[in-house]
């Protein structure tokens, strides 16, 4: 995929600058480098390691913009071949357009939700090592599966963000986190059986892992490639929370401390949902690609319309915004039957490839906006019931713009992501003449504004005479406003089609 | 301030010459830039003690701009990909200069009539925001924008419709947002099926518009673009939100909302009817609409007995008649018409805003500020249903030309009857009402510069609006055609005084209180919702559903490979 970009001169100088940097060792570099924050926790103490954690989140997001510069300059993938084996012996890393795409919107999301966690658990409490270590873990695990170029690779990037993800779920130890982690975990596992299953019939049909190669080598009426790709899918579904395989999320979500729940909501979900496009983009032979399209498509639009409409009729907050990433999740596979499998993009399908992913940004910071106030607004409240949250606009103003400004890209009103990121999708859909993905893409539309504005109308309204509320430091509400600002920033992207994203489309 | 706008435009204008580009472009921005920044610096306390001379402050660019700038003035803020542009056309100088002085005199009389009002400061807030949104709808002149800035007058009018925080209030603000939601809905639809025509991704109106006739989704957008802006205007069925909105909110909240806030609806109609295309299916059914929401919200407002709830309904009349002017310019493609109804909704803007601060003048002044308002609220409700030589008659007179049937041109005539008789009704309402002393003060002025204004404005624009001279419109003929529908509407009045006790209250928002029969139906269909989402919750389903969707999409890729 060639780029055209106006050559300016800090575009040369920084080419000049990036030529001595060789991005395949980035690539290893920024899977590493989250699990060496592990030490000074496990060494240092809770605070020094704290420290360690945050910095290297912020190094992280260095890390993961320079590997996109290399990326969008080069308009070539940046590839690392693991001890210098190549495939098929060795394993090699990846990062083309969407994954440096995913990379740096994850960098930067768990920067984000680092420096409101180092504001503490809650007003009194901090955070114990262990959250830390977990988010550590999870920040790795996000990592490999955006780079990761086999198979197997990328199973165990899914083991490793499933058991750092459970044990957040149940962080404080209470009976109903218990249960929520242990479906989550159940139907974790049932999810990686039926991937494990499905990459092991790949590897008998093909001698490879590496999805490079195997794509070249499928066979597309080979029944056993049809029945890999089905398992695979519905076990990653199932970790996705793939509409209609979605029960364990609400619970687990909305269990959690808020800056779980946002990791939770914002982040680990986002790999399975990756890996899920990335089987059918990458790795499924055309034909079959087309025949799945729509099928994903339709549970996209289950999601879409059946958890929204379970989203507008939930009494507390926190379980609003769990159900709403239920749903949310489903945009992203209305892209499937847009765009082709075989051969470049036309206009309208890279458009509708630009709204997918660029959707999975916009959700993934807004949601982390959302679930950070929600979490501020029980603090100061004392409680996260929808019909009493009177009075929350005067208490936590900061925390509740947040989590309106970040509805907004959830609505798709402008300026945000969330509304570029529709509009993409409704423009491709309405251009290629599927008018019922247009008429999903508007409901859902519907349907999240029902469920955003009842909450910011309740917390608008005044507050019931015997409502008392805690106050909550400034530095505690501002993070929230500031993932919810880049959102809105997303929404400047121009409405075309972006060359970024489709470096190193197969 | 009596018609010195075009006058002082020309003095400008021959003094100075036409403003620079470069004035002209800090004009355009600072219109909807300076309310937004007011808006912000009301975080600071300092400033926000100065609250009377800062809402003074954000109108200002906007009715400069309304004056100094010639029509067609355009400026693009950010150029493609990204694109902001803004322009000045006739029908948007109009509307943009007639809210400007709206928003002037009303946020003196809010800064007073709200004094006492600790939560005085966030009505402020939204106020400004609702105030650059409406400006920024007149001027924007690109798809997106329009967009942006029809969402933000939208939205911020909420702050508006639920200051009061009343049930009622509660009640009228939910179903205003729910509606402005399905109307944003129908618009985005709209918009992007435009758009997707057209190689730029986000075209300018002018553009889009011109590539709707031929578009292949035409019979799709029309509806689409005619249900979302008719919403906002208040037509016939899809009016319901609209008296209760209006009557719940604060005097001056009202006067914005019915005087400024609908007519965004009627800037997208006038932006979006191609001209020079003439639809006649789509103009006859939107005249149609257009005159039964006329009676309509006469019959229904003449049985209210809050004057509120009643000059609310009026309003849904009144955008009735401009429905029927802006359908004759759907119908026949002619730009004259979109222009007219242009310069009708100014009429109403400046009208309805004064009658609404009249009432509330009347509600929360003095014994003297009582009568003063219900002698203000007279004149303007006669104005407002065309007494000659006032300015109303003027812009009655001037749309006149717009119907392409003689009966249209009755029936508009006999709408003026049943304006003039709920203008009455009002004034008898007020006039009836208990009559408790307010304290405010300062509320007379800007209601009594306003009205003023209102009243002779028009008169001084018909000329160069219309390019008719003011003497066609002053003719015998002319005059006896406004007079007998004034004559009918009192008689009507009378009776309805007499009746008055006999006549039961249709509850605000008619239909919607029989919409809201729907209700046992929508929460089983959600009842039914939570069942099927407890029963995925099984293991035995969850199971069932995994083997299912996994055998479903090996079916269909092997069916394919068959």
């Amino acid at each position: 995929m060639t780029q055209d970009h106006a050559l300016s001169a800090a575009d040369a100088s920084g080419r000049l600058l990036m030529a001595g940097l060789p991005p395949g060792p980035l690539l290893a570099l920024a899977i590493i480098l989250p699990l060496a924050g592990l030490v000074p926790l496990l060494l240092l103490g809770p605070r020094a390691g704290e420290r360690a954690a945050i910095a290297l989140a912020g190094l992280g997001l260095l890390l993961a913009i320079l590997i996109a510069l290399q990326v969008g300059w080069s308009g070539t993938p940046a590839l690392y071949h693991l001890g210098g084996w190549r495939p098929p012996l060795g394993i090699m890393l990846r990062a083309d357009g969407i994954s440096a795409g995913m990379l740096v919107t994850s960098a930067a999301v768990f920067f984000g939700i680092s420096l409101f966690a180092a504001t503490g658990r809650d007003r009194t409490n901090t955070f114990p090592p262990t959250f830390w270590m977990l988010a550590l873990c999870v920040a790795s695990g996000l990592n490999l599966a955006f780079l990761a170029e086999d198979l197997f690779t990328l199973y165990v990037a899914l083991e490793l963000l499933t058991f750092a993800a459970v044990p957040l779920v149940c962080l404080d130890g209470k009976a109903a986190q218990l249960k929520a982690a242990l479906t989550y975990l159940l139907f974790a596992l049932l999810g990686s059986l039926l991937y494990l299953l499905g990459a092991v019939l790949i590897y008998a049909s093909t001698g490879t892992l590496d999805i490079g190669l195997a794509a070249q080598r499928l066979v597309a009426n080979a029944p056993a490639t049809g029945i890999a790709l089905a398992l695979m899918s519905v076990g990653l579904a199932a970790k996705a929370a793939l509409f209609p395989l979605y029960l364990w999320l609400p619970p687990a979500h909305a269990g959690a401390p808020p800056a779980a729940s946002a990791l939770l909501s914002s982040l680990v979900i986002k790999a399975p949902i990756f890996l899920l496009l990335r089987i059918w983009i990458g790795l499924a032979p055309a034909p079959l690609a087309e025949q799945a399209a729509p099928v994903l498509a339709v549970l996209g639009t289950g999601a879409i319309l059946f958890c929204g409409m379970r989203a507008l009729a939930q009494s507390r907050l926190k379980l609003l915004i769990a159900y709403s990433t239920a749903a949310q999740i489903g945009y992203v596979f209305l892209m499937l039957p847009l765009v082709t499998y075989s051969g470049p993009l036309s206009m309208p399908e890279s458009l509708a490839w630009t709204g997918g992913f660029l959707h999975l940004a916009a959700h993934a910071f807004s949601k982390a906006a959302m679930f950070i106030a929600a979490g501020v607004i029980a603090e100061a409240l004392g409680h996260d019931r929808i019909s009493s949250l009177g009075g929350a606009a005067q208490a936590v103003p900061i925390s509740v713009a947040a989590f309106a400004i970040g509805g907004l890209s959830l609505m798709g009103l402008p300026p945000s992501g969330g509304f570029i990121a529709k509009v993409m999708l409704l423009t491709a859909a309405i251009q290629q003449g599927v008018a019922w993905i247009a008429v999903v893409v508007l409901l859902g539309g519907l349907l999240a504004r029902g469920y955003v504005l009842r909450v910011v109308v309740s917390a608008l309204q005044r507050p019931e005479t015997d409502a008392s509320f805690v106050t909550i430091p400034l530095r505690r509400q501002s993070m929230a406003l500031v993932l919810a600002l880049v959102a809105i920033v997303l929404g400047f992207i121009p409405l075309q089609p972006m060359d970024f994203l489709l470096v190193g489309r197969p | 301030m009596t018609g010195s706008e075009t006058l002082l435009g020309q003095i400008w204008g021959s003094i100075v010459g036409p403003p620079d580009s470069v004035t002209a472009s800090v004009l355009l921005v600072a219109s909807v830039a300076v309310p937004l920044l007011v808006a912000v610096a009301f975080v600071s306390d300092g400033l926000r003690r100065h609250a009377s001379w800062l809402l003074l402050l954000a109108p200002m660019p906007a009715l400069l701009a309304a004056i100094v700038l010639r029509e067609g003035t355009a400026l693009v803020v950010l150029s493609p990909p990204f694109r902001l542009s803004l322009a000045v056309d006739t029908a948007g100088g109009l509307l943009l200069g007639g809210a400007a002085i709206l928003w002037l005199a009303a946020g003196r009389f809010a800064v007073a009539f709200l004094r006492a009002d600790p939560t005085c400061d966030r009505f402020l807030v939204w106020w400004l925001f609702t105030m650059a949104g409406s400006f920024a709808v007149f001027l924007v002149a690109d798809l997106a924008s329009f967009y942006l800035a029809y969402a933000l007058v939208s939205f911020s009018a909420f702050g508006l419709v639920v200051h009061d925080d009343s049930p009622e209030a509660r009640r009228a603000g939910s179903l205003y947002l729910s509606l402005t939601v399905l109307g944003e809905a129908f618009l985005i639809a709209a918009f992007v099926m435009l758009a997707a025509g057209i190689d730029e991704a986000n075209p300018l109106i002018r553009e889009a518009v011109a590539a709707l006739p031929t578009s292949p989704w035409r019979s799709a957008i029309l509806p689409l673009l005619l249900l979302g802006f008719t919403l906002k205007m208040g037509l016939f069925p899809l009016h319901i939100w609209m008296p209760l909105a209006h009557s719940v909110a604060p005097a001056p909240g009202s006067a914005a909302l019915s005087g400024i806030v609908v007519k965004a609806g009627v800037i997208g109609l006038i932006r979006f009817i191609p001209e020079g295309f003439p639809m006649p299916g789509w103009g006859a059914a939107l005249t149609a609409f257009g005159m039964i929401t006329a009676f309509y919200g006469v019959a229904i407002g003449l049985t209210q007995r809050h004057p509120k709830r009643a000059l609310a309904y009026s309003t849904v009349s009144q955008m009735g008649v401009v429905g029927v002017v802006l359908g004759a310019g759907l119908e026949t493609g002619s730009g004259v018409a979109l222009l007219l109804a242009a310069f009708y909704a100014m009429n109403h803007m400046l009208l309805k805003g004064s009658m609404f601060l009249a009432v509330g003048l009347a509600s929360a002044g003095g014994q003297t500020d009582r009568r003063i308002g219900v002698l203000l609220m007279a004149m303007l409700g006669l104005g407002l249903a065309g007494l000659p030589l006032t300015g109303g008659a003027f812009t009655k007179y001037a749309i006149k030309v717009a119907p392409t049937s003689d009966l249209a041109v009755f029936l508009l005539s006999l709408s003026a009857a049943g304006t003039t008789a709920l203008m009455l009704h009002v004034v008898m309402l007020l006039l009836g009402g208990d009559a408790k002393v307010g304290k405010n003060k300062g509320l007379v002025g800007p209601c009594a510069v306003l009205s003023l204004v209102a009243m002779a404005l028009p008169t001084v624009l018909f000329p160069s609006v219309t390019g008719g001279r003011l003497s066609a419109a002053l003719s015998v003929d002319a005059l006896l055609g406004a007079a007998w529908p004034i004559a009918v509407g009192t008689a009507l009045a009378l009776l309805v005084f007499r009746l008055r006790n006999r006549i039961p209250e249709v509850p605000a928002g008619d239909l919607f209180v029989l919409a809201s029969r729907l209700a046992p139906t929508v929460s089983r269909l959600s009842g039914m919702a939570a069942d099927v989402d407890r029963a995925l919750g099984r293991w035995q389903v969850a199971g069932i559903t995994v083997l299912g969707l996994a055998i479903a999409l090996s079916t269909v890729m092997l069916v394919q490979v068959r």
